[in-house]
């Protein structure tokens, strides 16, 4: 399937398998339903399902198509879950039975399931983790051979999740070599050239916040692009608000991205712009030795301070 | 009196000039892996093979335009336009989308001059398309791959030319006015060429599926679970909205340059989709979930415009299926209202959705 | 209105004062710009102020066309166009578009019963159709005013509604939503008062405005009443940006509040799925 990779899941029956897993979930009570995905709108697009009877696991695949993270898929049920609980006739709302969901998760999408657990903002009991080893997503972009995977896969080094509940079909062996390597060779531009690509990437952008909203780690209520006191930037799609927007919202994914690129193959216009968290990224980890969803219970970096953090830039 | 020329591909560029010397011209061009609509000046910018990623309504109506610019208290609108806008490679589906904004821009109480400044006296050069691609379903929707709806002249590829064929006066006047010499008449092998585009691309196309049930359907889905299930899938990004040829909402932001009195008003593509829409200054919000909005975009489409227009705001261009990020499909959301309609009903929603016609039920005003 | 509906005509604030006890409202008369032509309009209709560099809100206009050519806003301060406005002093310039909007049906009110019935700082399009009807008095059978406010310090232009009360020509019935020391007339929720007072629907039209909650709880009462759907009218708010049935933000249904509305008898909403 894919040149150069010795362990190679077979996707029929990895999906197979998971449809079994699935099952075998919602008959025994594991879960009251299972966030998956099924074939969308082509035979190379994927889009998320929630399967609640036994007589549908069958919709539910997993492949190189699987680009979309379902962790906000995730979120919004159990969202709107709480919400129906909460406007239930049930006398006593609390003592319902909390909806357990399970979902499937790349080793990306797992990472961003710890990192959420640890940031306080999903409870372990509250999702069942149906791990399934990935071998990366089909860069679906247009030019792109539809064998080379995304950016974002090409670099990955962890494509089985660190936590789950089950794991479905073969883990996949991680990838070797630096992973910001690409990073490292983007730095290597002079400043100049740097700006010019990141100013070629942006006037693609069009605002229209799909990268924010396909991103696992962008929970936020109330976003900082929604604020006006203060405001901190314009709601225009001209370069100086746009350039304001991706920056700010890297370092706000600072040391918690995990580079699932899930952004990336949201974005219509196809703007690189995975490759501003993968510096920080690097940055997190050089600095404070954090790396993002390996441990629920480890303080997310930017959460805490220690005495020994460098203080170089202050003068 | 309708033209027909031959223009080969490389002298594309004549008609390139003859339009940048009377408009501002638009057309499709490609910048990575996307293709975009931008300002053109010469013909080899132009990407007229690929599928467009954006709206051509961006020529008429930018994402970002200003309504005025002002000094303290003072305020000006920005000057018109000098030169007339043109848009060229604009596909059936954009093409007739124009049409469904101007209703709204155009018509009613009040007039969008600053639409009207860049539609009026505007050029549209279609392009037919030769391939549609599987998420396009223009004929759904009452245009096709060559619906010359919208159009001022029509461009067909039959290979190593285009046959330019007048759709309107004004295309007419432009053909005639703009190649004084050197017309070529297409030959009959050019025609027939042609002829076996249309006829591919329809054969390409999806059969056309029939949403006439779809208006009638909403009217009674109002309080359905459906809308739960279906928003689920959706993200409530903006994408759709701001690639949907037809979609016009936009905000109005004050920017002032800081330190300064001076600034402007702009106005922005905005989306029904976005949390803060509908939200009051008091906190309340009418479409507190993304259940109401998703409600909200499928019924304004499919009904309320048909309501105020007499026509359904959507040309099937596929944007909104091709390029989300969750791969929501709208097809599928029509297919399941109608569906969920022909289902036989029981119980109390049911007993609702039919009172509610007949203003039974007082105290449920909202 | 201008060619360009989008720009705003200069006015000056004429005369600011506060309404309420918590310094929430404020009141002002506006005047129209040197450069500004004064336009007409009828009672339910609203403006846009404008404020260069905070934005625009939707207002009520509280005066009457009757009161000549200064237009009366009152401006409860929530969000940062509110708060600039509250700022300002007299003698002050801003803009303002308008009128936008339909207006109450007064001519479909001529020769007919009234029935005004308002609540908190909703009252303003009231004040302006109170205020048409008394100066138009002979046009119109008996004119019922019933307005609350959760406290009296809330009710707006109160000497008026003193005034009002004063006159033979027009019942006023004030209401505050619990006993407070001072207050000597009626106590309890605007929809509960009106059932107390009972307005005939015989040749009789009513118009309701207010919170959303109240109006919900409004209605039912005079519909019960007797009222016919289509002879009870209230005013409706939405989010606004553009103010013209453009931007496409304000639609119940397939209908925009700015250009359809406010204004809406209760049998036109009856057919709308959206709700207050």
């Amino acid at each position: 399937m894919k040149a150069g990779k010795p362990q190679t899941p077979n996707p029929k029956s990895q999906s197979e398998q998971l449809r079994e897993t699935a099952r075998i979930l919602l008959k025994e009570k594991k879960a009251d339903l299972v966030i998956g995905y099924e074939r969308g709108s082509s035979k190379r697009r994927a889009r998320p399902v929630v399967i609640r009877d036994e007589k549908d696991v069958g919709r539910l695949i997993f492949d190189d198509t699987c680009g979309p993270s379902l962790v906000p898929f995730l979120r919004k049920t159990l969202r709107a879950a709480k919400d129906r609980n909460s406007k239930s006739q049930t006398p006593n709302p609390k003592a319902v039975t909390p909806l357990r969901v399970a979902v499937v998760a790349k080793g990306c999408d797992g990472r961003a399931l710890v990192q959420q657990i640890a940031e306080g903002q999903l409870k372990r009991d509250q999702v069942v983790i149906v791990g399934v080893g990935c071998d990366g997503i089909a860069d679906q972009r247009r030019g792109a051979s539809g064998e080379k995977r995304a950016a974002s896969c090409e670099r990955c080094r962890y494509p089985n999740p660190p936590v789950y509940d089950v794991f479905v079909g073969e883990p996949v062996e991680v990838g070797t070599g630096d992973e910001f390597a690409g990073v490292a060779e983007f730095e290597k531009l002079a400043s100049a050239e740097r700006w010019a690509w990141f100013e070629r990437e942006l006037a693609k952008c069009i605002r229209c916040y799909a990268c924010r909203n396909a991103c696992p780690m962008c929970y936020c209520e109330e976003c900082f692009v929604d604020q006006t006191k203060p405001l901190w930037l314009g709601k225009s799609a001209e370069r100086p608000d746009t350039t304001l927007f991706h920056l700010v919202r890297a370092l706000h994914s600072a040391g918690r991205c995990v580079d699932c690129g899930a952004c990336e193959r949201a974005c219509p216009l196809g703007v690189r712009l995975a490759l501003l968290n993968k510096r920080l990224e690097r940055e997190v980890r050089e600095r404070f030795g954090y790396t993002a969803g390996l441990s629920m219970e480890a303080t997310p970096a930017l959460a805490t301070y220690s005495e020994e953090d460098k203080q170089e830039f202050m003068l | 009196m309708s033209s027909s020329l031959r223009i080969a591909k490389p002298d594309l560029d004549e008609l390139v000039s003859a339009l940048t010397s009377r408009y501002r011209l638009f057309g499709p061009v490609d910048v990575d892996s996307a293709t975009m609509l931008r300002e053109v000046k010469s013909a080899d910018e132009l990407a007229l093979g690929a599928a467009l990623d954006g709206p051509v309504k961006a020529a008429f109506f930018p994402q970002t335009e200003t309504l005025l610019t002002y000094d303290g208290t003072r305020s000006e609108a920005p000057p018109g336009r000098d030169k007339p806008t043109a848009v060229i490679g604009v596909r059936p589906c954009d093409a007739r989308s124009l049409l469904l904004l101007d209703k709204v821009f155009g018509t009613g109480k009040y007039r969008d001059p600053l639409w009207q400044r860049r539609h009026d006296d505007s050029l549209v050069i279609g392009l037919g398309c030769s391939a549609p691609l599987e998420t396009c379903f223009c004929n759904s929707m009452g245009s096709g791959p060559f619906n010359a709806e919208g159009s001022d002249i029509m461009l067909t590829d039959v290979g190593d030319a285009f046959v330019a064929e007048s759709c309107t006066d004004k295309g007419e006047r432009f053909l005639k006015t703009a190649y004084k010499s050197q017309v070529q008449r297409p030959s009959q092998a050019d025609l027939d060429k042609a002829g076996q585009a249309r006829s591919k691309a329809l054969a390409v196309l999806a059969p056309a599926a029939d949403y006439s049930g779809v208006k009638t359907a909403l009217a009674k889905l109002w309080e359905s679970a459906l809308w739960d299930e279906i928003a689920l899938g959706c993200l409530s990004c903006g994408a759709c909205a701001y690639l949907c040829p037809t979609c016009h909402c936009f905000d109005v932001q004050d920017e002032t340059v800081p330190g300064t009195q001076q600034g402007r008003r702009v106005r922005i593509w905005d989306t029904c989709q976005a949390s803060l829409f509908t939200k009051e200054a008091s906190g309340h919000n009418p479409r507190p979930g993304s259940k109401e909005r998703m409600r909200q975009r499928v019924m304004h489409k499919f009904s309320y415009f048909a309501d105020n227009f007499g026509e359904t705001a959507c040309v099937g261009c596929g944007r909104c299926i091709r390029l989300c990020p969750a791969d929501f499909d709208v097809r599928l959301v029509l297919e399941r209202v109608m569906a969920e309609d022909r289902r036989p009903k029981t119980g109390d929603r049911a007993t609702k959705n039919e009172e509610r016609g007949t203003k039974k039920d007082v105290r449920h005003a909202g | 209105m201008p060619d360009n509906p989008y720009v705003p005509i200069p006015v000056r604030v004429q005369s600011v004062r506060v309404e309420s006890d918590d310094r929430t409202l404020r009141t002002f008369d506006l005047a129209f710009g040197d450069d500004a032509e004064p336009f007409e309009y009828l009672p339910g209709q609203f403006c846009q102020l404008s404020i260069l560099g905070k934005g625009e809100a939707a207002f009520g206009i509280a005066s009457s066309p009757t009161e000549g050519e200064s237009l009366r806003f009152t401006v409860n301060r929530v969000g940062t166009v509110t708060t600039a406005l509250h700022y300002l002093k007299e003698g002050e310039e801003l803009g303002l578009r308008g009128p936008l909007g339909n207006h109450y049906p007064v001519e479909k009110f001529k020769g007919q019963n009234v029935v005004l019935v308002g609540g908190g700082f909703a009252f303003t399009t009231l004040r302006s159709l109170a205020t048409f009807l008394l100066a138009n008095r002979s046009d119109y059978g008996d004119i019922t005013v019933i307005y609350g406010a959760r406290r009296p310090g809330l009710l707006l232009y109160r000497n008026e509604l003193a005034e009002w009360e004063k006159r033979g020509d027009v019942k006023v019935h004030l209401t505050i939503d619990e006993p407070a020391s001072g207050w000597d007339k009626a106590v309890g929720f605007v929809p509960t008062v009106t059932g107390k007072v009972r307005p005939s629907p015989k040749d009789a039209w009513a118009v309701v405005c207010g919170p959303p909650v109240m109006i919900k709880y409004t209605m039912p009462v005079l519909l019960d009443l007797g009222f016919a759907q289509d002879r009870v009218y209230t005013s409706l708010e939405r989010r606004m940006k553009c103010g013209v049935g453009k931007c496409g933000r304000c639609n119940i249904g397939p209908k925009y509040v700015c250009t359809d509305g406010p204004v809406f008898s209760y049998a036109e909403l009856a057919s709308l799925p959206e709700g207050f």
